[in-house]
């Protein structure tokens, strides 16, 4: 404690400090954004990509946006996730250790040449095709095998979320327009979803040491997350915080930007944190 | 043949300032946060309080301003000044607003022992919340011009209505009601001196 004025009761800052999470629980952010589901989320990130989709010129669907696609190729790689995605929801077990570009890439070149109107349309009616199924759908917590993922379908959603927000990114660096943030009802999901694997994410890639890990992503839609990492059993494990803005860490999971870009405010060990960041960007599909 | 792919976007929003930073913490819901904010600024929120309300009261002041900065975090602009700034202000207005609301109480007790003569009158300001603010409030209002001091005496504690002051001292209703602002607004700078000149 740093409190030097002698006439301030040390008891005080105890029970300031129980009053305020009190009145506010520790860990719960503010402003409050509006709790919807992971589908919902699903329906916002579409629903802005069709936004930016819309102010395309013709030349513009012919850019240069991720691997050897033009936006327009990139839009098709959508479709052709799009069609997997039902297929799973199904039941297909052909899709379930399909690799996320390759079993896309007919679907993304089979658009070279076409008008750019009839690629949006296809990709409109497989996004209403995906909806038009989960409204179907109450259990959002049964099994998905997809692309080499096991997880719940909402789960499912909200990296698909995560993946139609990071290309219409894509999509607007390519075409010069700002990038844009996720809804925050939808970022609050994401955020969530990457802190819940950031443990693992770590482990794949390698580190092994155990740590405790406070993670504040900052900003409408953010959070704060008391994470472990390494084996839970170990003593006294160094205790680690990394702060940064919620929607640079979700560009960091994307790998669209590198840990140093994050600009993260780090207390305890610097190399440990580093390590973790750049497991973050582990989680990126693309 | 690869295409040549756009320069990936590194721009990250930055939170400007160790206050910013701590306040977009606080937001986040991180406690640690609260923590820091109380270990580097309760001393002066505490010190802010005393001088308006004294020492026992100003406790209660540093809960209210503690709580406050993390229920409502955004409400701190660091494009207006440093974090200090603001909650000692908080504090100041806090406190001040106990202090009015003192005295009004007192005011209305004051009236009531009045009008109910059976019972037993309490010494005038007996009844304020700490002692100390009492001699604090006491030593401020002896430094009021005399004008002032006595409308005070005779408003909040005689329990004097405006009006009853004002037949009283022989004065209209409208000069007693502007002394009585003017002596507020100069309690609040004597108590406020009153700390800066403590050592």
């Amino acid at each position: 404690m740093n409190v030097s004025n002698p006439a301030l009761a040390p008891e005080v800052r105890a029970r300031v400090l129980a009053a305020a999470t009190h009145a506010r629980a520790a860990g719960q952010p503010v402003p409050a954004v509006p709790a919807i589901s992971p589908v919902e989320a699903y329906r916002r990130a579409a629903d802005a990509l069709d936004r930016t989709l819309a102010t395309l010129g013709e030349d513009e669907w012919r850019r240069p946006a991720i691997r050897d696609l033009d936006v327009q190729g990139l839009l098709g790689h959508l479709t052709g996730v799009e069609e997997d995605v039902r297929r799973a929801i199904e039941g297909d077990p052909a899709v379930a250790d399909a690799g996320h570009v390759e079993s896309t890439q007919a679907a993304a070149e089979r658009q070279a040449g076409r008008p750019p109107a009839r690629t949006l349309g296809e990709w409109r009616d497989a996004t209403g095709q995906t909806i038009a199924l989960l409204d179907g759908i109450d259990d959002l917590d049964r099994g998905i095998a997809l692309h080499g993922m096991r997880l719940p379908l909402g789960s499912l959603m909200l990296v698909r979320a995560f993946e139609l927000w990071v290309h219409e990114n894509d999509i607007r660096l390519s075409t010069g327009q700002p990038p844009s943030a996720p809804d925050p009802s939808a970022l609050r999901l994401m955020t969530t979803l990457a802190a819940r694997l950031l443990p693992s994410a770590a482990r794949r890639g390698g580190l092994a040491v155990a740590a405790r890990l406070r993670l504040v992503l900052t900003g409408n839609g953010g959070g704060t997350w008391d994470l472990v990492l390494g084996e839970d059993d170990a003593v006294e494990p160094p205790r680690l915080s990394i702060v940064a803005d919620a929607v640079g860490f979700c560009r960091l999971a994307a790998d669209r930007i590198r840990p140093a870009d994050l600009a993260a405010h780090v207390t305890g060990n610097a190399e440990l944190a580093a390590g973790v960041l750049a497991a973050a960007t582990a989680l990126a599909l693309d | 043949m690869p295409l040549s792919l756009p320069r990936r976007c590194a721009s990250v929003p930055t939170v400007r300032g160790t206050d910013g930073l701590l306040a977009a913490r606080m937001s986040a819901g991180d406690d640690d946060a609260l923590a820091e904010a109380f270990d580097r600024f309760a001393a002066a929120v505490y010190a802010t309080a005393a001088g308006v309300i004294g020492a026992g009261t100003a406790h209660d002041v540093v809960q209210d301003v503690f709580v406050d900065l993390w229920r409502y975090p955004d409400r701190y602009d660091p494009d207006v000044g440093s974090l200090r700034t603001y909650l000692t202000v908080m504090a100041r207005n806090r406190a001040v607003d106990i202090l009015r609301s003192e005295l009004r109480r007192i005011a209305r007790q004051q009236r009531h022992y009045r009008l109910t003569p059976g019972e037993g009158q309490p010494l005038p300001g007996d009844d304020l919340v700490t002692a100390d603010m009492t001699a604090a409030v006491r030593a401020a209002i002896e430094r009021l011009p005399a004008p002032q001091r006595q409308v005070v005496q005779l408003a909040y504690f005689e329990g004097m209505t405006c009006r009853e002051v004002a037949s009283a001292v022989g004065i209209p209703e409208g000069t007693v009601k502007s002394r009585l602002r003017l002596a507020l607004a100069k309690l609040e700078t004597v108590l406020d001196r009153q700390l800066l000149e403590s050592p």
